[in-house]
């Protein structure tokens, strides 16, 4: 058996960090990786099916319409700014700032999802009426997916700190729901444009 | 901070060692604060590591076990022609629960195993870096073994090959909930296996022990870092094939799959098998990295060609996604892309001959110990050539037409698997057994584990290249007399039985040496990692102090002592976070402690994924039931553990 030879001193180390110091940031890189790679192979799928038709929509489909869609995703690329606002006041420890801006980026994020109901309806097709319709319905339901999973986070944030004395750790993560928020604002443009925008195009 | 700011790769001072005593304390406080509670609360609310890999472990040897006999059964209705022990319903479950066993529940699994049990341990780490979501991962796994063999006893096994493919598995050729359980269980298994893939990621890139750079880092766990990654990429493709497409064209009356509505059955092939072809390299890598560091134990050298041993598992990782199409020759696919496909089939044989000349050039000219650990390594070398060389065959469109869907492809894929998978497995389990329980296999009776194993697999499996070119289909339940493939397919299951025999005394080995009083050294083998360094079976809190890493064989270039960081809580879970590439100290992470809600929300995506398969209500109310785990899972992890130190992109105050 070895005899331990102290080298140095760990002490001193902050036991809270953010952004690519933190375990916890680099597991939300990890699942965005998965999800964005879901994201990608459904809109290679939905491109893969287009093949199959003449016309896309298929004949006596109608295009998907723009305003709703466009409207939520105003309010998803607004959004961008509470939850900007919320990393900054957490990286700056300031509890305050983190309350009232979580508070003020649920109230934007969740019509976000309940906009999203009509968002899918506004695709004028139904899931099973044709493989076009139910790529169509699958792309964005599994951004729908994410999307309520990251409001889920930031209201269950929101409400814990509102109700209980949170950890300092609490702020790291807090940046962190940022940084998921950001992603699934951005893997849903190119998901707008293919879906929603593309029929009109290709 | 004092002592390892400059970087672990320079000379550190010797400042003192640490008394006796204060280890004694130190390592009871550790103790009590990483070792689970007793009882049955405890046994389902525990988050470590070890004790997670282990169940991984045996679970999935479990299931080696389960497809090891379903294999059995096949072999015995195949035994002689006309056979009727099985009829063709039952044989369709069989073929198809033991695929998806050894690909699902096996295979994927115990090589997860591996890396969630031996990671952290070979880099220095007292964890994994999210014991909670590893909890999680497996239960979800448990999930999918209890389901998939509930089905098959309840007669609903699915019965539409491991592959399911459309439009067979689709919702006009097979109605019933048979192939709903395949693409469910899949799920399961997917889950899992990306919650173990981000583990691993993050815990070899942020956890490493200081001074363990990335030319540092043991080749096992490159390999299981290669793999991750390969999961990341590989398993959403099943998942978004099976999920959120096969089970929804059967449940919802989707047409991904129905020509008559624009959907495309060779879809489901494309998606399949750009997971399908990685899943072999994923199952393959990581008994690749299990190789090295018995070949350097036994020959007492160092590997040669590290970085082309490293660059080598990359490489086969790219190349891994560009052959999927070759499961798919007998579909019309243009000339260009046959081509294609072709060469990189053939292109990523290069990378692997690279490893095994590598080992081969380490072994030349030493004198390997011949224990059982190497006596697999070579047996692996000897059956895994053979495989690789028919899957080069393979590569060939003109010579896959002609092998395709008959046995000689179910020759190669075992040659490859057993050969590739499970004989460095095996030489694993004899390695570190030790390690983890404390105990020695025995030596006599692993020979004779040894022997059947490699003589069986050879007989079972060398006569069906043989039946494959004669013409015998796979899956099919029974043939005529008069085709003349008897006698092969007798020999055949005479080699099975010879498996299965080898499996036994493994298993009479395994529970002997558990029930032995003589207890393991911790560096049994005089190996060089640094999960030797630490006691077998290793304690709760894994080091005591971080160890500091000079070189990448620290047990064998540290001469007497052993460099270590001190200075953690040892009134609360903590571990050492470093820097990506240098591993540097950089901060010091609380980890999560013991919690049920891994296991309830593990059962919240049963209800989820389960009741899809018969009401979409059922997944409302799994996802309702969901959010009380997500609330209690943040509940408990978000709880204030006294004085922390914050470093912000500005400063470093204290808070509590």
């Amino acid at each position: 058996m070895k005899v331990p030879r102290i080298a140095g001193d760990v002490a001193e180390l902050p036991t809270v960090t953010f952004g690519h110091r933190s375990l916890m940031w680099w597991g939300t890189l990890g699942f965005m990786v998965i999800e964005g790679w879901t994201t990608a192979l459904l809109v290679a799928a939905y491109l893969y099916l287009r093949q199959n038709y003449e016309t896309w929509p298929p004949l006596r489909t109608p295009y998907p319409s723009l305003l709703i869609p466009s409207i939520n995703l105003a309010i998803l690329l607004f959004s961008i700014i509470p939850a900007k606002m919320t990393e900054r006041c957490a990286k700056q420890l300031d509890e305050d700032g983190v309350k009232r801006w979580l508070v003020i980026m649920s109230a934007v994020t969740i019509p976000t999802v309940v906009i999203r109901w009509w968002e899918l309806w506004a695709l004028n097709t139904r899931w099973d009426s044709t493989a076009y319709g139910s790529a169509a319905w699958t792309v964005v339901g599994f951004h729908t997916s994410l999307l309520l999973l990251d409001v889920i986070d930031t209201v269950g944030l929101t409400l814990f700190y509102h109700v209980k004395r949170m950890p300092v750790k609490s702020f790291s993560d807090t940046a962190d729901n940022s940084f998921y928020w950001y992603f699934t604002v951005g893997i849903w443009i190119p998901v707008y444009l293919v879906v929603y925008v593309g029929p009109r195009v290709f | 901070m004092k002592g390892v700011e400059d970087g672990a790769d320079r000379a550190l001072p010797v400042d003192m060692t640490i008394p006796p005593e204060q280890i004694e304390r130190e390592s009871q406080q550790l103790d009590a604060v990483w070792r689970g509670k007793p009882g049955l609360w405890g046994w389902l609310t525990n988050v470590d590591h070890k004790t997670l890999g282990k169940r991984y472990l045996v679970t999935a040897f479990l299931m080696f076990i389960a497809g090891g006999i379903e294999a059995a059964l096949m072999r015995a209705q195949l035994a002689r022609p006309e056979n009727s022990l099985i009829g063709p319903d039952r044989y369709n479950q069989l073929f198809t629960v033991h695929g998806t066993t050894m690909m699902f529940l096996f295979a994927v699994p115990i090589m997860t195993a591996m890396g969630v049990y031996f990671v952290p341990l070979m880099i220095g780490a007292r964890s994994v870096a999210f014991p909670r979501l590893n909890a999680f991962g497996y239960w979800n796994y448990v999930v999918a073994v209890v389901f998939l063999y509930v089905s098959l006893f309840a007669n609903t096994g699915p019965d539409t090959g491991w592959f399911a493919y459309v439009p067979l598995s689709g919702p006009q050729y097979s109605p019933g909930h048979r192939v709903d359980v395949w693409a469910q269980v899949v799920t399961f298994t997917e889950i899992s296996a990306l919650t173990a893939a981000v583990n691993i990621i993050v815990t070899s890139f942020k956890m490493r022990a200081p001074g363990m750079s990335l030319n540092r880092i043991p080749i096992f766990v490159w390999a299981q870092i290669v793999v991750a990654f390969m999961i990341l990429f590989a398993m959403p493709a099943v998942a978004t094939a099976s999920t959120l497409m096969l089970a929804t064209d059967r449940a919802v009356s989707m047409h991904w799959f129905n020509p008559a509505e624009g959907g495309d059955a060779l879809l489901w092939q494309h998606i399949f098998w750009f997971f399908g072809h990685p899943e072999v390299y994923i199952i393959f890598l990581p008994a690749m990295g299990m190789v090295t560091p018995i070949v350097e134990t036994f020959c007492r050298r160092r590997v040669f060609g590290y970085t082309a041993i490293v660059m080598a598992n990359i490489t086969t990782a790219f190349f891994a996604f560009g052959l999927w199409v070759h499961h798919m020759f007998a579909t019309p696919i243009p000339e260009l892309g046959q081509s294609l496909f072709t060469a990189a089939s053939m292109i990523i044989a290069i990378p692997t001959g690279i490893q095994i000349f590598c080992w081969l050039v380490t072994m030349w000219s030493s004198r390997p110990s011949l224990r059982v650990p190497m006596l697999f390594i070579l047996g692996f070398l000897f059956t895994f050539v053979n495989g690789g060389i028919t899957g080069v065959m393979l590569a060939s469109v003109a010579f896959d037409k002609q092998a395709h869907d008959t046995f000689f492809v179910v020759a190669h894929l075992h040659y490859v698997l057993l050969g590739g998978g499970v004989m460095p497995l095996f030489g694993a389990f004899y390695f570190w057994f030790p390690k983890i329980t404390g105990r020695s296999l025995g030596e006599t009776l692993g020979k004779w584990h040894f022997w059947l194993f490699v003589i069986g697999v050879n007989v079972t499996f060398f006569p069906m290249h043989i039946l494959g070119l004669e013409g015998m289909p796979r899956r099919v339940y029974t043939y005529l007399a008069v085709t003349g493939w008897g006698r092969l397919n007798l020999i055949a299951t005479i080699g099975a039985v010879t498996i299965a025999t080898s499996v036994l005394l493994f298993v009479i080995n395994a529970i002997k040496s558990l029930r032995s009083s003589t207890v393991a050294e911790a560096n049994p083998w005089q190996a060089s990692g640094l999960e030797w360094s630490v006691a077998s079976p290793p304690p709760s809190y894994n080091f005591l102090n971080a160890p500091v890493v000079e070189s990448r064989h620290p047990l064998w270039d540290t001469s007497l002592d052993l460099p270590v960081l001190t200075g953690f809580r040892t009134d609360r879970r903590e571990v050492l976070v470093t820097t990506t590439f240098a591993a540097h100290p950089d901060a010091r992470h609380a980890a999560p402690s013991d919690s049920i809600w891994p296991l309830y929300l593990a059962l919240c995506m049963a209800v989820v994924f389960i009741g899809s398969i018969f009401s979409p209500y059922f997944v409302l109310g799994g996802l309702g039931l969901a959010l009380i785990g997500m609330a209690g899972w943040g509940w408990t992890e978000s709880v204030p553990q006294g004085r922390e130190r914050v470093a912000t992109p500005a400063v470093i105050p204290e808070r509590t």
